[in-house]
């Protein structure tokens, strides 16, 4: 089947040029452009200047302890839920696990807005509490920025923890407590060690998620910078924008994600327990009073992390002028919104759905030649591919600028900018849900279809993508989702016409204008809810590990 | 007439594993071949290579004389039956059978009564609306058959179609199997690690070890006359022996194994170590001090016995410390030889069969 110049060499080849293109020399032009003094000459200075002025490198400290903090948080919010909602049965369970998706898909800098509603200096509750005569402090700085991202990110640690002890089959403790171990000894001795790579797992994904976020520390750190912050700071600098350093800035974030990926990887490995399930454990039905007090903290938990959309939807319907809200029913805010930017609006729909359709259509090709095709090369195309998943948006942003602003490609100002970034950014998704879907298909569907006198690219067509095709969806709606509350690297690369919903927002919040902040806002939460809800119905348990 | 395919010289290697060392074979048109032999002997490789999935290193394959592996797979005008059935789950039992004759864009009515007709040859007609889904494991093997078998192709290709199946069903299906073969008189290659259903289901039949052909013959053959040491221990249960030419004792020829002569058929071209391979049906356990005219004598301590309803199999040590089995048909109970009592046994130099001992695998 391996004839030279078939239809698959083609693949191979575009996906290597787009990879090096859209990847490979974007990057090695920013750290190029951190390496060169005004002169043209190599130099270390920009990196001495950096690690030197504590304004610039503390920084680095600071992503750290906010990430940090922010796991921290997580993981003890969601290890409990967890544990409550493979093994209690309480009541709605199905409802809080789902209602538990939309924090991850919400972007985190809607949170922060939403929380200085709330919490802000002219916020809801502070302006009430001071009516009350009680002074409380603001929101605004680390702890602002670690409440937000906390409450968005701690379902990964609750969703693959919860998933895991659900595969636990119920003969592993019971063979565990045959030999003799009391319930508490099985606990720490079978339970946990099969779980710790799950939760460990979802917890390297709440930091380095953390890590690159951009979005909610701008609007909630006020003078609290952490690294994609000061990036962005340093290259729209009013005294005079400074690439040179934020591409040592950028070039720093990713030295500290991939420093992480690989503490990770040597701690972590690939240690992974696989587990064939024939019996799942029969959830514990506690006495009422305990049921209730457990279902309470599971709605409490996850009701708090979808606060911040509910004070969003509310507030847009809210008249307003300036940062003052005034509570009337009002639709106000919309007409603003759909009259001012309908078309910021329209972009962000239709690069979203460009950008993702190139992805599902490419990672489709791809997943099918790393798990089919398998040669040294596809190995090398595997890798490759995954290296997005672990650049920060924000250095994507500063490459490309650092790249195509000058011949030979000069995209910068154009729509193409953003659909590439977008569309390299969530490759890695569409090729992961490609071949997790793949793994799971036979390799002899095909074969068979082919031995009936079905040429092999109809048969890929007609067959296996036609199987595939649950899995091409699901994920192509995570990536759609994923793009269109993309603001990272979109800060960087939107230029006048090419504005999108994410920038406007964050445009309205920085002018105060909270009105229509909330009404964006909450077009582009009901825009990410209600497809990422189908999905979720669509593949019941399974929409899980999709995310 | 039907089909009939030469196989000649094929080779095919994967980096260091020579899987197929240049193997020629010749199948009958309409005949029920078997490729037989253990995994990783190149069985499934020469199948995949007639289909078209796996392109051979060397070699020619031919149908009627003429190329077929210079043909890609989709236009051999190939049956194949996978292990796992591979059917395709979001189609009917019906479109599954029917897509061979829509991808050769049979008439719509044609399609129709060919598929139902079909169906009904493998007993699945009722089922013809269910999804796979739906099916169980003999049901979803059945429609794999049907689907191989709808597009009347040159060749049917089967590998390990049964080694999925119970016992019992396996048993079951694979007299279907060649009852429909005969029906239809399509050329047949079968591919299969499992001897017993080799001899059964088999007119002839090829034992593969490393890339090679051992043997080529008729079930019958390839039992009571394997040419080589691999066959004789590969197919049925066998004793094998290893010691010393002795010299010839009139048409039979002498092994020293330990202390013990023990006379065996056909010695020519051997010196030095053989191995003496026999049946376990082959030695036949001594009550009294009577010795069957011409056999060999021996004895040995029984190790242990295994009551199998049919048979009684008795395990021996022997003076050297060699293990042989013993089987008793139509077991007395009263007669029943204790663990680590002395008894005697013979075996007739006809069936004892001797090879080179480097042959052995």
């Amino acid at each position: 089947m391996h004839r030279r110049g078939d239809i698959w060499t083609g693949v191979t080849g575009i996906a290597f040029a787009l990879l090096l293109v859209l990847l490979i020399i974007p990057l090695g032009r920013l750290l190029w452009a951190s390496l060169l003094d005004d002169a043209g000459a190599f130099t270390l200075k920009h990196y001495r200047e950096f690690l030197a002025y504590p304004y610039y490198s503390r920084t680095i400290g600071h992503s750290f302890l906010v990430s940090g903090l922010v796991t921290l948080c997580a993981l003890v919010v969601a290890i409990p839920l967890a544990f409550l909602i493979a093994r209690v049965d309480i009541p709605g369970k199905t409802v809080l696990k789902t209602l538990a998706i939309l924090p991850l898909v919400s972007p985190p800098f809607i949170g922060a807005y939403s929380w200085i509603l709330l919490f802000g200096r002219a916020g809801y509750v502070t302006t009430l509490l001071q009516k009350a005569g009680i002074m409380i402090p603001t929101v605004y700085g680390m702890h602002g920025i670690v409440l937000a991202l906390s409450l968005n990110l701690y379902p990964f640690v609750l969703l693959m923890l919860a998933g895991a002890l659900q595969a636990l089959d119920l003969s592993l403790e019971e063979a565990a407590q045959g030999l003799g171990s009391s319930p508490w000894r099985v606990f720490w001795t079978v339970t946990v060690p099969v779980t710790t790579p799950s939760i460990l797992g979802g917890a390297m994904l709440v930091f380095l998620t953390a890590f690159a976020e951009f979005g909610a520390p701008m609007i909630i750190g006020e003078g609290y910078q952490v690294l994609p912050t000061i990036v962005y700071s340093l290259f729209v600098n009013e005294m005079g924008a400074n690439p040179a350093m934020a591409s040592t800035g950028a070039a720093l974030l990713v030295l500290c994600t991939t420093a992480i990926l690989l503490v990770q990887y040597w701690a972590v490995g690939r240690k992974r327990y696989a587990m064939t399930q024939l019996r799942p454990i029969p959830p514990v039905r506690p006495r009422s009073l305990l049921r209730g007090l457990l279902a309470g903290y599971g709605y409490l938990v996850v009701g708090l992390s979808l606060v911040p959309a509910l004070v969003v939807a509310v507030t847009s319907f809210f008249e307003s002028r300036g940062p003052v809200l005034y509570p009337n029913f009002s639709l106000g805010n919309y007409q603003e919104v759909l009259f001012n930017v309908p078309r910021a609006i329209a972009n962000s729909f239709v690069l979203s759905t460009a950008s993702t359709l190139l992805d599902v259509v490419l990672g489709t090709l791809i997943a099918y030649l790393v798990v089919r095709r398998r040669s040294a090369v596809t190995a090398a195309m595997d890798s490759c591919v995954m290296i997005p998943y672990a650049i920060p948006g924000t250095v994507i942003g500063v490459a490309y600028i650092v790249a195509f602003n000058k011949p030979p490609i000069v995209l910068t100002g154009t729509f193409l900018i953003l659909l590439l970034a977008y569309f390299i950014r969530r490759l890695p998704y569409s090729v992961r849900s490609g071949s997790a879907i793949l793994h799971q298909i036979d390799p002899s569907v095909e074969e068979a279809s082919i031995s009936l006198g079905v040429s092999p690219l109809k048969s890929f067509a007609k067959v296996t993508a036609r199987l595939m095709l649950p899995g091409i969806v699901s994920g192509g709606i995570l990536t759609w989702v994923q793009t269109i509350t993309e603001i990272s690297a979109t800060i960087f690369l939107y230029f006048g016409a090419w504005s999108t919903i994410t920038v406007v927002i964050y445009r309205q919040v920085s002018s105060s204008n909270f009105g229509s902040a909330a009404a964006a806002s909450t077009i582009l939460l009901v825009a990410v809810f209600i497809p990422v809800l189908c999905v979720n119905w669509m593949l019941g348990e399974r929409a899980v590990t999709a995310v | 007439m039907a089909t009939a395919l030469s196989i000649e010289d094929v080779r095919k290697r994967y980096a260091e594993v020579e899987a197929l060392a240049g193997v020629s074979l010749h199948v009958e048109g309409g005949e029920f071949f078997t490729l037989l032999g253990p995994s990783g002997c190149g069985k499934t490789t020469l199948l995949r290579c007639v289909a078209g999935f796996l392109r051979p290193d060397g070699g020619r394959i031919l149908c009627d004389g003429k190329r077929l592996d210079t043909l890609p797979a989709h236009r051999r005008d190939i049956g194949m039956v996978f292990q796992n059935y591979a059917i395709f789950p979001h189609l009917s039992v019906f479109e599954n059978v029917a897509y061979g004759l829509r991808a050769r864009r049979v008439a719509p009515a044609e399609i129709r009564q060919r598929t139902v007709e079909t169906l009904r040859l493998v007993q699945m007609e009722p089922l013809a609306d269910r999804r796979p889904d739906q099916l169980s494991g003999g049901q979803q093997q059945r429609v794999a058959l049907a689907r191989a078998m709808a597009i009347r192709p040159r060749l049917l290709l089967m590998d390990e179609p049964l080694s999925n199946l119970d016992a019992k069903l396996r048993v079951e299906m694979r007299t279907e199997i060649r009852r429909l073969q005969k029906e239809l008189g399509i050329t047949t290659i079968y591919v299969t690690h499992d001897q017993e259903e080799a001899l059964a289901i088999s007119e002839r039949l090829a034992v593969m070890n490393a890339g090679r052909v051992e043997q080529v013959g008729f079930p019958w053959d390839v039992y009571l006359a394997p040419r080589s040491a691999f066959v004789a221990q590969f197919i049925g249960a066998s004793n094998t022996l290893t010691g010393t030419l002795a010299g010839t004792d009139g048409e039979w020829t002498r092994v020293q194994i330990g202390g013990w002569m023990l006379r065996g058929r056909r010695g020519e071209g051997m010196t030095g170590r053989v191995l003496a391979v026999f049946r376990p049906e082959a030695v036949e356990l001594l009550r009294d001090d009577r010795e069957p005219p011409g056999a060999t004598v021996g004895e040995g301590v029984v190790v242990n016995r295994e009551f199998l309803g049919a048979i009684l199999r008795y395990r021996l040590r022997l003076a050297d410390g060699s293990l042989i089995h013993l089987d008793e048909h139509k077991p007395d109970p009263a007669g029943l030889q204790k663990e680590g009592e002395r008894v005697r046994f013979a075996v007739r130099p006809a069936d004892v069969m001797l090879f080179p001992a480097e042959s052995s695998p």
